[in-house]
């Protein structure tokens, strides 16, 4: 996009033209400032997620984009810290503990454009009280066939730390205790972490085989290899309750197909997508998701979405390890339990048209409102807390973005 | 008389059959996706009948910055993960 010479709009690309003007090149860039919120209560067990985040980007020359955000996830929350203890069902989600916390996450990364192809290169590293993250990704995008193909590979390998008690005596599972809070960690004597590498392979084939009609395939694999639980979680196993021990290694495998047909008649497209998975947990999952998005005028789109999702239990998993053990392994995550649940969806798209002069409000190229607003209802058939239903079984996701282009 | 086998000769024989039907379906995979590849290269929609394609509720990914905050919700409360955007680590403790 060519820099105009609007002092409104030089201001903002400052920094890009500076760069641009010293290689002698065009930029454009954006701005992206989107925030979401996810909330689930019920019984003495609620969970908030307060997440925003900034990304900035500047492309030179159509030939490098560089882009650097941050994002925050600002959680508070009550969750169950001994999953099963004796006492009475309703003691084992009264005696909740309260949790608050904040993960910071900066990234950057850069893209090389060509003609038909771009490379990617992207590094991220998050830190919060308990947990630390190092992810680096390397992706390739290739149009081939008049541009009616398009093949994306990626690989992405992460390097992590989570904070658990230093327990040298504690030679077994069943002897370690959970973490009682994240008080010290990575400094103080009596904390050490538990490491967990992850390795991601992704590649997603997209086709356009009608002027109407467009599809989507993709496959991932996952290698996980390291502590891969909550250090502040424990299982009531007989006659004590010990921090839980899920496998160190998993491998995870997904494919998903989606498709996009335009309705002509209606001016809206009607979007389908289903995936299939499996992992070395043996725990496998079914998604399938309808939505249909409907042009309303102009810039303005409205698109409602029904998503189902369900799971079978990984192989070690057992809503009562004292009366059926799954040998060496034991979790208390409900998420490894056979669960389904289904989402609601709304969102609202409006890109803001623009003025006489070509500008949006005078200044941007573009200008985009995105508000979102998920219902999701579990149902987890199989997992109890010491033989109470789980009670926070709806949750709300909302979200706001702006996104702007100059 | 021949000796039932053992239970590890078992295990072993069924070992090397799920090898062999692992090895039969991604030589299936292979050959349909080299197929349906193929085929894509006699698909051809001109650049002037891409107008529907081209609108943003037509396009993959469009979601942005909305969509990954979607995947990170789902990827921590759900056991199953890909065939989305690849996402980076974090806790998922809560």
């Amino acid at each position: 996009m060519q820099l105009t010479s609007s002092p409104r709009k030089s201001t903002l690309v400052l920094a890009f033209a500076a760069i641009s003007l010293a290689a002698g090149a065009r930029a454009d860039g954006g701005v992206d400032l989107t925030t979401s919120l996810y909330h689930d209560a019920g019984g003495g067990l609620k969970m908030t997620v307060l997440t925003p985040s900034l990304t900035i980007d500047g492309t030179i020359a159509d030939a490098l984009t560089l882009r650097a955000g941050y994002e925050a996830d600002i959680v508070s929350g009550a969750s169950v810290a001994v999953v099963d203890a004796p006492g009475g069902a309703v003691d084992a989600i009264t005696s909740a503990t309260t949790l608050n916390d904040i993960r910071h996450t900066a990234s950057a990364g850069f893209t090389l454009h060509s003609d038909f192809a771009d490379l990617s290169v992207d590094y991220a590293y998050g830190t919060e009280s308990d947990y630390q993250s190092h992810g680096f990704s390397v992706s390739a995008h290739s149009e081939l066939f008049e541009r009616n193909t398009t093949f994306d590979i990626s690989y992405a390998r992460g390097f992590d730390r989570a904070c658990a008690l230093n327990q040298p005596r504690a030679q077994e599972a069943v002897d370690r205790q959970r973490l009682p809070s994240s008080t010290g960690c990575f400094s103080a004597d009596d904390r050490t972490y538990f490491k967990l590498d992850l390795s991601t392979f992704q590649g997603s084939w997209t086709q356009a085989w009608a002027p109407v009609f467009t599809t989507q395939f993709t496959l991932t694999a996952q290698i996980l290899n390291g502590f891969q639980g909550s250090p502040y979680r424990a299982v009531w196993l007989g006659r004590s309750a010990a921090m839980e021990n899920p496998p160190e290694n998993r491998a995870r495998y997904a494919a998903g197909l989606s498709a996009r047909l335009w309705v002509k008649p209606l001016h809206g497209a009607l979007q389908l997508s289903g995936r299939v998975y499996r992992d070395s947990w043996d725990l496998r999952s079914v998604t399938a998701e309808g939505a249909y998005e409907q042009t309303i005028s102009g810039g303005l789109r409205l698109r409602g979405r029904v998503r189902f999702y369900d799971q079978t239990a990984a192989v070690f998993f057992s809503d009562n390890y004292v009366r059926q053990p799954r040998g060496q392994y034991f979790t208390g995550d409900r998420e490894l339990s056979s669960m389904r649940n289904i989402t609601y969806g709304l969102r609202l798209v409006y890109d803001l048209p623009p003025g006489e002069d070509g500008d949006v409000l005078g200044i941007f190229d573009g200008f985009r409102i995105v508000a979102k607003a998920d219902l999701i209802r579990f149902d987890f058939r199989a997992f109890h807390y010491g033989g109470a239903d789980v009670p926070n079984t709806d949750a709300l996701a909302l979200t706001l973005g702006l996104t702007s282009r100059f | 008389m021949v000796d039932s086998p053992s239970s590890s000769d078992r295990k072993a024989l069924s070992g090397r059959r799920t090898g062999r039907s692992v090895r039969r379906a991604l030589v299936v995979i292979a050959c349909v996706a080299s197929a349906l590849v193929w085929g894509a290269g006699c698909v051809t929609v001109r650049p002037s009948d891409k107008e529907f394609l081209s609108d943003p509720s037509m396009t993959f990914g469009n979601e942005g910055t909305a969509g990954a905050h979607e995947q990170h919700v789902t990827s921590n409360r759900e056991g199953s993960f890909g065939a989305g955007s690849v996402t980076g680590g974090g806790c998922g403790c809560n």
